[in-house]
């Protein structure tokens, strides 16, 4: 006797609100259904109202998790319509706060992750090391959310002495390739939960445009940072990480290698940041007419912007679309066939932010 | 046996949890309370123009003074009002900023009045500029420090017209 089970929106395994209604035969997930829009803000038309200068503080609260990825993508986009180059200084440092950005979020999913299968003491190991990661980020920009470190024409803070946070690094070097990578890839309370769970093969990757890790997991080997790189990438030499199994596992063993990655240019972009100016204009930015388009990689995947200017004192558009908008329809695919129970990790895999997909 | 192994090893060791001393140094960059200096404000509204929640805002008196006014609760610690003031009149330092119930009704709000002067050529009322830029810009003891800035416009071109036509500077003079 088929029946449906409402999941949500008020979420017992993530923060945010969304709902999946799974048609149930018996412990076994015949369909699933997935609806947000439950904290929407109004951004893209609020940034018409706004000037340049404030468009940048309010798309930062685009997404708690990835807020710098949000701002800086704001800013390429109105450099480029501009026509404006960054310094060399400013793009290092972008790239530093953009990587610990995303081992924050990275590690911040695992944590989740690791609760949502139960494992409370993983949760609790891999949240004492992402406090090393926001302290890190808190000593650089002054905050622990929000940084506030992109203005139109570079950076806004330097990172003056790059050489203090190389401890700080060696210690989550050592915590992920002692406790997290290990737990995860051997221990076999999470292999239960996690391996061959919530498939997404590479035809339905394509089919549901899955971009980022949820991809990169499923065997596309997409990521703009590779494809089409900006800022420091193609000084750094980033190499993606790419699995073919397309289950749970997968996705968790490509965001753990991606965050070795992360430390690897990090550490390498702190100790060859190059001396130089953080701005490539002063006062406040005029944007002349014109029109861009912007893709970063996220944490979660490809971050577009649409920016157009009339040449006036705010921007005419700004569209906004975030990975979290094509990841999360993929959960209907990943969900069918799978049991009840695994519905929470499963939903959990794509690494889910609502408020930017909402925005 | 590894359990035995590993709950040994953390009665050996030191709590992993934080106390209350063991705080993460301030770091130098941190976005805390707000402070406005009216000494060195001039009004020019930079401030209250990059404040997206619109936490900064400016009120007239005609005549007398002009009044900074801030509002914690929108207040969304971007740091942007004190990294583009182009005078230093705001700072965001190191302490904690005070609480905040709502973003409506409750909270620190600060008002900062910067008191016009009378110009000391036309006198109309006018927000002096702080005495560092006045001090760059004139000395310590040129008469333009008192004048408003129409004065002051009026003053450079006098000069610049004297420079060029050393004859019609008296003339102009008279024709004020």
């Amino acid at each position: 006797m088929p029946y449906s089970f409402p999941l949500g929106p008020y979420h017992p395994a993530l923060e945010e609100p969304f709902k999946v209604k799974v048609q149930c035969r018996g412990e076994v997930i015949d369909s699933a259904t997935v609806e947000v829009g439950f904290s929407f803000r109004g951004i893209e038309l609020l940034a018409q109202k706004r000037n340049w200068v404030e468009v940048i503080t309010l798309i930062e609260r685009v997404c708690g998790i990835c807020s710098n990825t949000h701002a800086m993508t704001f800013c390429i986009a109105a450099e480029t319509i501009a026509g404006i180059e960054i310094p060399k200084r400013a793009a290092h440092i972008r790239t530093i706060i953009a990587e610990l950005e995303r081992l924050h979020s990275h590690l911040l999913w695992a944590g989740v992750g690791a609760e949502d299968i139960g494992f409370h003491s993983l949760f609790m190991e891999v949240f004492s090391l992402r406090e090393l990661v926001m302290d890190m980020l808190e000593a650089i920009s002054g905050n622990r959310v929000n940084y506030g470190m992109n203005c139109i024409g570079g950076v806004l803070r330097d990172i003056p002495d790059p050489a203090r946070y190389l401890p700080a690094l060696d210690a989550l070097s050592k915590g992920l390739a002692e406790i997290v990578i290990p737990t995860f890839t051997e221990n076999p309370t999470a292999l239960a939960r996690t391996r061959g769970v919530g498939r997404l093969n590479r035809e339905q990757a394509v089919d549901w445009a899955v971009v980022g890790p949820v991809a990169r997991a499923s065997g596309l080997d997409i990521d703009v940072r590779k494809d089409q790189p900006y800022l420091s990438y193609t000084d750094l030499g980033f190499r993606s990480v790419v699995r073919e199994e397309g289950d749970v596992l997968a996705r968790v063993v490509v965001r753990a290698l991606e965050m070795v990655e992360s430390l690897r240019m990090i550490r390498e972009a702190l100790l060859s940041l190059p001396a130089g100016p953080l701005r490539a204009t002063e006062g406040l930015p005029e944007i002349p007419v014109g029109e861009a388009t912007i893709r970063t990689e996220a944490p979660r995947g490809e971050a577009f912007y649409y920016v157009a200017s009339e040449g006036g004192a705010t921007p005419a558009r700004v569209k906004i679309r975030t990975p979290s908008f094509v990841n999360i329809p993929a959960i209907e695919a990943m969900v069918t066939g799978q049991p009840l129970a695994d519905l929470s990790i499963i939903q959990a895999s794509v690494d889910p932010c609502i408020s930017c997909t909402d925005r | 046996m590894a359990m035995l192994k590993t709950i040994l090893g953390n009665l050996l060791r030191p709590s992993r949890t934080r106390d209350p001393a063991d705080m993460p140094d301030v770091p130098p960059v941190y976005r805390g309370a707000l402070a406005h200096d009216a000494a060195r404000c001039t009004a020019c509204g930079t401030c209250a123009f990059v404040c997206a929640p619109k936490a900064i805002s400016f009120t007239q008196d005609p005549g007398v003074s002009v009044s900074w006014h801030f509002f914690i609760g929108q207040c969304s610690f971007c740091g942007l009002c004190a990294q583009n003031c182009p005078t230093q009149a705001i700072s965001l330092n190191a302490d904690v900023p005070a609480g905040m119930d709502s973003a409506a009704g409750d909270g620190l709000r600060l008002e900062s009045v910067v008191h016009l002067q009378p110009c000391t050529r036309c006198g109309a009322a006018h927000v002096p500029l702080p005495d560092a830029t006045m001090a760059v810009l004139w000395g310590t003891e040129e008469a333009e420090r008192g004048y408003c800035p129409d004065c002051r416009r009026w003053a450079a071109s006098a000069r610049l017209r004297s420079a060029f036509v050393p004859a019609a500077a008296e003339e102009v003079h008279h024709e004020r």
